[in-house]
């Protein structure tokens, strides 16, 4: 048995209130202000964080773009220190590579016999090099080697072959830094002009010059 | 719970109760007359705007009330759901419901008859829009759910007879007057709005005497106004009936005042005493009273098998003994009238004087708290 079967109950469900001295229907809009205020000042922070990341990324920028200036600048030093550090490499190769050849050919005087005449003393020209190689913007410098060898062409008149002989013999020792000892004789034949009634000779030698070497 | 009868008829105050259910037992832990609020219940929309609110005594501040209201707007009746559907309509333009129920009538067919064929009993009718007058019918309320309709509120619980439910409606604004009366974050608040008559049918339900007959009883409420009469099956409500061609205590009263000739100050010593036999003035009152307690009698014993040898007599006071004695002779049926408080454990210093007047509130309280007996 419920009394529950004989409850009419004339108060619908939304109208019950509370005893509680804390009311729902005040505490509510009160919440939802405060929520909505939370949420405004939440939305504030956001925004002000908002504003100081797009300064901080305005000043990011700047510094970049500078910087991008800069490097960009410090690249180009940095291109012409290497520029520069390679021609200083280059005139040290130069520099390694200077052949001083003037007291050899001194002391050649000193040697040549009696019976010989040079007529021509002379060096194979270098290899050409390539100063300005096509699509390349700055010219090389120095030897596309870096080791260059040369010839000394030694041409001359004498009577006969004994003094070329002696010639040849008397280079062998003490022109180390002119020639080495490997040689060619190009030619050696009767030349057309006289001297002292009789025909003289023409010859030519080929002296293969040290080695020069472009290096540190 | 707190349980209280607002705008009872002649009465100074209103009559309040509070049970507390303590260790298995509803102990009643105050019953006094508190002073009613400031206002009177609202008769037309225009006077809600005037709504007092009302401060009940410490010893009432439970932390729900049920409030059993007086209304002469109000209406518990047992009725159909045709007739409940009809009462939901009755507010719509009479001119328009007129033609339209006109229409409809068919001829031999009862315009509030009980049409099992098509609604099962306690199944909420479904609106069914009229296609000649374009009137939506209202909507018959599930058992127990409060609707609107009209400017009305309906309330309605199936009865154990089969179509018939029983059915409360108060006018709209006395309803929003009476749940805004108890001011909120402030003990107790309205959990329940009853119509009198509707408290009544519950105040028995914890009585020992009803509960020892498994629910199975018939009551004979006596109100100042009308005499009603509540049959019970299992304690599911079975019949209920206001006694008609019959007056209240008040009329009671008023005939024995006038048949014996005496003054209202001495009517409670005539019906409580034997000094003066008061049997011819309350016989002829009482005849049509026992007339109908026969036929319905008659009727439950013969519809619903319930028979029964006694009846309880609630809220008579002064005077049930004699219709006790009446009955018995004439009816050959004991009349009981216990206490209106047997049932419950009445705490310290509780005064319990004129007990039958508490009996709205005290069906008011128990039915809000839908006591389980």
């Amino acid at each position: 048995m419920k009394a529950s079967s004989v409850h009419l109950n004339l108060l619908k469900p939304g109208e019950l209130r509370s005893s509680s001295p804390i009311r729902l229907r005040v505490m509510l809009p009160i919440g939802a202000i405060l929520a909505c205020a939370g949420l405004l000042l939440w939305w504030g922070m956001l925004f002000t964080q908002l504003l100081m990341t797009k300064a901080q990324a305005q000043g990011i920028a700047g510094d970049i773009a500078a910087k991008e200036k800069e490097h960009a600048e410090a690249i180009q030093q940095r291109d012409l220190a290497r520029e520069l550090k390679l021609q200083l490499e280059q005139l040290d190769y130069y520099k390694a590579g200077v052949r001083s050849v003037g007291d050899d050919l001194s002391k050649l005087a000193e040697v040549v016999p009696l019976r010989v005449q040079l007529k021509e003393l002379h060096f194979s020209p270098p290899k050409a090099q390539i100063l300005q190689p096509p699509g390349a913007k700055i010219p090389l410098f120095g030897p596309t080697e870096n080791v260059e060898t040369q010839k000394l062409v030694i041409a001359g008149l004498t009577t006969k072959e004994t003094p070329v002989v002696s010639l040849m013999e008397s280079l062998e020792t003490g022109f180390e830094g002119l020639i080495t000892r490997e040689r060619k004789i190009n030619s050696f034949k009767q030349d057309a002009a006289e001297a002292e009634g009789r025909k003289l000779l023409s010859f030519e030698i080929e002296y293969t010059m040290p080695e020069r070497r472009f290096a540190k | 719970m707190t349980g209280v009868e607002l705008f009872s008829a002649g009465a100074e105050g209103c009559r309040a109760v509070r049970i507390v259910y303590k260790k298995k037992v509803w102990h009643l832990s105050a019953a006094d007359v508190i002073k009613a609020p400031n206002g009177e219940l609202p008769t037309c929309w225009e006077d809600t705007p005037h709504q007092p609110t009302w401060d009940m005594p410490h010893a009432f501040q439970a932390p729900h009330a049920a409030i059993a209201v007086n209304s002469a707007m109000g209406s518990f009746a047992q009725s159909t759901p045709d007739a409940v559907v009809q009462d939901m309509m009755a507010g719509l333009d009479a001119a328009h419901s007129a033609a339209s129920n006109a229409t409809k009538a068919e001829p031999g067919k009862k315009r509030f008859g009980i049409k099992r064929d098509i609604n099962p009993p306690g199944t909420p009718k479904s609106a069914t829009p009229s296609a000649d007058s374009g009137i939506r019918k209202p909507d018959f309320p599930n058992a127990g759910e409060c609707v609107s309709a009209n400017g009305r509120r309906f309330v309605a619980r199936p009865m154990v007879e089969p179509g018939f439910h029983l059915c409360a409606t108060l006018p709209e604004f006395q309803s929003l007057w009476l749940s805004r009366l108890l001011p909120e974050g402030k003990r107790p608040t309205a959990s329940s709005i009853q119509v009198a008559e509707s408290a009544l049918m519950a105040s028995v339900f914890l009585q020992p005497e009803f509960r020892a007959s498994n629910g199975n009883a018939f009551v004979i409420f006596a109100r100042r106004d009308a005499f009603f009469f509540a049959g019970y099956k299992n304690g599911e409500p079975v019949l209920w009936l206001k006694c008609p061609s019959a007056g209240g205590t008040d009329a009671m009263r008023a005939t024995v005042m006038k048949t014996l000739g005496v003054d209202e100050s001495l009517v409670d010593s005539i019906l409580n005493e034997s000094l003066i036999d008061p049997r011819p003035a309350i016989e002829p009152f009482a005849r049509p009273i026992f007339a109908q307690l026969e036929l319905s009698l008659a009727y439950l014993a013969t519809k619903h098998s319930l028979k029964l040898d006694k009846a309880f007599l609630m809220g008579m006071g002064p005077g049930a003994s004699y219709l006790s004695a009446y009955a018995e002779e004439s009816l050959k049926l004991k009349l009981v009238s216990p206490d209106t408080f047997n049932g419950l454990v009445i705490d310290k210093g509780v005064k319990v004087a004129d007990s039958p007047s508490y009996l709205v509130a005290l069906g008011a309280a128990i039915a809000g708290a839908e006591v389980s007996a």
